[in-house]
């Protein structure tokens, strides 16, 4: 079997999710109730049997270390396994990482240490379930250089992505940055391949490649930079997400934008969501602090504690309060009379008697007072608060109030 | 104008040798005794640098890194006689690889080599 080492991009700033990405790097950004995003990412290494991971940060990181901390040291170091996280150590030069192909060939030293045979470069951003084994062995049976997951999407969308073009044996022809005019699929006009941000190296190609980049005018971008100096010249490859996706179902969010992180959440609670987060042969772990279970008490007329379509986390105490079409992480607490509807209540929220809670993201240990509405007038929210273009409110973690 | 040249060596009778037949050749040659003052010797902006592997304080694999890192496009010419150096994934950043020797011949090469080239770009 191949040694192959993982090596995930963490640094994402999320700069359009803000405020949720003020004190912390996108992939910790809470999803699902009790997930961080890159726990999905994490999960797939492990239900992949890919043991060596390598998570690489930057901005903020000091969130997502601990969760890597707590939730993650589950490996054994004996057998030669470990889930890392390496801050941006500047150890070969003083500047954060330029981009991409920089943050790897930063981390030269440690690829020298581990020697893989592949390197699977990751993103920690996205929310999916993949089998990288099935990318792996495509890889190997190619005899390819690198290969590049890629995704079916829409052409209209092509401005937000990698687009491919490939031959008919999947090998890449052409790669297009973000294009307002996209190749298409051969066959399909309507769809792109995208890239998936998702690549399988040989390690030496890799250091080749980074090496030609890193001493060349370049942004020292995989997308932009790396792959299309590859074009023609090493045999590269597209890999078929469909073949890769255990679900089946085709489910890959970049959750880039407040709205989109929106959707992505409320897809939770719908009877048979896109994103099975239920399936025992794909398990997503994940850290969580040892809290007592959910519950619901008070049963009286008008001061019901009731739960409906809703995700409910445990240490959560729902008390003469409603909550509908919501997801409640751990520690919130819903006191009488209190009205949540289709919104998102981080760790240790806790909202006070008769408060009106519509369409908002709370973050995390929020104390909302007796009373207050949020989701009712916009205009009034937008002079606090976060307002998105669809009219969803958020409230950073840990506002007064 | 002189091209400047910046030869890293820590054993101080090869450095004036470097130094002389360099400057016999027309070239400036600037020296340093280790990476770290090879770094420091960047601002005085050579054309091309000749680089040892094994000195103290900063070994010349280290300063490869860093200088590829800010002077992305300076010619780097690895002189050593340590021959394990090429498993070393950053020698690969190197623009040219020479034996050390009391010979010069080719490293007077290689030096006009890479500094045409450079005129070229």
């Amino acid at each position: 079997m191949k040694k192959v080492l993982a090596m995930i991009l963490a640094g994402g700033r999320g700069e359009r999710l803000y405020p949720l990405t003020k004190d912390r790097a996108k992939p910790a950004v809470p999803f699902g109730a009790i997930y961080r995003i890159i726990d999905f990412t994490l999960s797939n290494c492990l239900n992949s049997d890919v043991r060596r991971v390598l998570a690489l940060t930057q901005y903020k990181s000091i969130s997502l270390h601990r969760h890597i901390q707590l939730g993650w040291n589950i490996l054994s170091a004996p057998l030669g396994e470990f889930i890392e996280v390496i801050p941006a150590q500047q150890r070969i030069d003083e500047h954060w990482y330029q981009g991409t192909a920089d943050a790897i060939f930063q981390n030269i030293y440690t690829l020298q240490q581990e020697k893989p045979d592949l390197v699977l470069i990751l993103s920690g951003d996205h929310i999916y379930k993949m089998d990288y084994r099935k990318m792996i062995a495509f890889h190997l049976e190619k005899g390819a250089d690198l290969t590049v997951a890629a995704i079916r999407m829409d052409r209209k969308l092509s401005k937000e992505f990698g687009v491919i073009e490939v031959d008919k044996d999947w090998q890449i022809i052409g790669f297009q940055e973000k294009p307002e005019e996209p190749k298409t699929i051969p066959g399909d006009s309507e769809g792109i391949l995208a890239s998936m941000g998702i690549y399988a190296f040989n390690t030496e190609i890799l250091v080749r490649r980074l090496i030609e980049d890193a001493r060349s005018d370049s942004t020292h971008d995989f997308g932009r930079d790396i792959i299309p100096a590859m074009i023609g010249k090493d045999r590269i490859f597209a890999f078929d997400f469909r073949l890769g996706d255990p679900g089946g179902t085709g489910y890959w969010r970049d959750v880039g934008t407040i709205d989109g992180y929106f959707e992505a959440n409320m897809d939770l609670i719908s009877v048979i969501p896109q994103l099975n987060l239920y399936d025992p042969q794909w398990p997503i772990l994940t850290h969580q602090s040892p809290h007592p279970p959910a519950k619901t008490v008070l049963a009286e007329e008008g001061r019901m504690g009731t739960a409906l379509n809703s995700i409910i986390s445990n240490g959560c105490i729902i008390s003469g309060g409603s909550v509908k079409r919501s997801i409640l992480s751990p520690k919130v607490m819903i006191h009488s009379y209190v009205e949540v509807e289709d919104s998102i209540l981080m760790e240790g929220v806790d909202v006070g008697r008769y408060a009106k809670i519509r369409r908002t993201i709370i973050d995390k240990d929020v104390h909302i007072p007796q009373g207050m509405e949020i989701g009712y007038n916009l205009d009034e929210d937008a002079k606090r608060f976060t307002v998105t273009a669809s009219g969803i409110v958020v409230v950073p973690k840990g506002m007064k109030l | 104008m002189k091209k400047r040249i910046l030869v890293v060596e820590d054993e101080e009778g090869l450095r004036l040798l470097y130094k002389e037949e360099l400057e016999a050749e027309g070239y400036e040659v600037l020296t340093a005794q280790n990476g770290r003052e090879a770094i420091q010797k960047l601002e005085e902006e050579p054309d091309l640098i000749i680089l040892d592997i094994v000195m103290p304080v900063m070994d010349g694999m280290e300063a490869l890194g860093r200088i590829v890192g800010r002077e992305r496009k300076i010619p780097i010419i690895l002189n050593t006689s340590y021959p394990g150096y090429r498993r070393d994934f950053m020698s690969w950043a190197a623009d040219a690889y020479v034996t050390k020797s009391t010979d010069l011949g080719e490293l007077k090469d290689k030096v006009r080599e890479l500094l045409e080239k450079g005129k070229a770009l």
